[in-house]
């Protein structure tokens, strides 16, 4: 079975959503392994990367306890079913995207694991908490590099206010996805309500982004163009990302 | 070499276990102390690390040599009044 055969439940949804945005920022965060600011900069966005792919691995492993067979769902997906959040569907264009990316995205990310640890799904409470551990490297990174350029002014900040505006309502909306799936979610027990998981994310992120003057609380998620079974607005990840992700150039080498 | 425009050298010591004694594994460039812990953590992550600390090379004064990377910091005479 994979996720192109049928509509997947609230929670493979979930997951698939998790794991893709993973999968996704991992490769995101790769091309500045090299040309990032500084060597250590480098370093620590390969360090980053890494982890978003490690963690995306185990994200699609827990899709086997639901009848999915993960090699499948991370190898053959066309990009038009990948459940990554809209943010990353391009490339990086600056450092500015790269910093936005890593408060706005990986900071949501990171609140919707705690939310999903904080529910009933085993899995998600044995294997989510050393994510989060990892995580909160990703967060001092964000914060210190989004003040750093905040600080700077002029055409640094608002560039990067730019950049996060320009992904905050999306990433908000994949966050906070308002529809019946989730609900559904919810009700499950899998994990917290929506105004809880604002409340949080408001929690981790808000003053960070006040730094460019950005008022976290009154920002809207935008639920344009809603597609349900992929939870995240149109579009799909760049063909090459995809490629990626896939593996496609190792295809002939994979073995089982 | 200097470190790029706005960074500083900050050292970093790590131990594997409680008891084994703190010791110097490397340096890292960076802007700030937020920074710093995030680079040393992320580039000396070879080992399983039980403790790692940042120290501004600033801060490390030499006691029984005249020469090396901290050399800088040895204070002039004068100093302690």
């Amino acid at each position: 079975m994979t996720a192109g055969d049928s509509t997947p439940g609230p929670l493979s949804r979930h997951i698939l959503s998790l794991a893709d945005t993973k999968r996704l920022l991992g490769i995101r965060y790769s091309d500045w392994i090299l040309g990032s600011p500084s060597i250590e900069t480098g370093i620590a966005a390969s360090s980053m990367a890494q982890d978003e792919w490690g963690h995306a691995r185990l994200l699609y492993a827990m899709l086997k306890k639901l009848g999915y067979d993960p090699f499948e769902v991370e190898h053959t997906r066309p990009a038009d079913r990948y459940y990554s959040a809209p943010a990353l569907d391009g490339p990086f264009a600056d450092w500015a995207d790269f910093t936005a990316a890593v408060v706005v995205v990986d900071g949501a990310l990171a609140v919707a694991l705690e939310s999903f640890a904080a529910g009933n799904f085993a899995l998600a409470r044995t294997r989510v908490p050393k994510m989060l551990a990892e995580e909160e490297y990703h967060r001092r990174f964000g914060s210190a590099w989004f003040a750093r350029l905040a600080g700077a002014g002029g055409d640094a900040e608002s560039r990067l206010r730019e950049s996060a505006m320009a992904m905050l309502p999306s990433t908000l909306a994949w966050l906070l996805p308002g529809d019946e799936v989730y609900d559904e979610l919810v009700d499950d027990g899998r994990v917290w309500a929506a105004d809880r998981v604002r409340e949080r994310c408001i929690d981790r992120l808000a003053a960070t982004l006040r730094g460019t003057g950005i008022a976290l609380a009154d920002v809207e998620p935008d639920h344009g163009g809603w597609d349900p079974e992929r939870r995240r607005g149109p579009g799909a990840p760049g063909e090459e990302a995809v490629e990626r992700a896939r593996g496609d150039r190792n295809r002939d080498l994979f073995v089982e | 070499m200097s470190p790029p425009l706005g960074e500083s050298v900050f050292e970093v010591f790590a131990r594997k276990s409680r008891g084994e004694p703190l010791r110097h594994v490397g340096y890292v460039d960076a802007p700030g102390v937020e920074l710093a812990r995030v680079y040393a953590w992320k580039t000396y992550d070879e080992e399983n690390w039980f403790e790692m600390c940042v120290v501004p090379r600033g801060a490390v004064i030499p006691v029984n040599r005249a020469d090396g990377p901290w050399a800088r910091n040895l204070p002039t005479e004068g100093d302690e009044g």
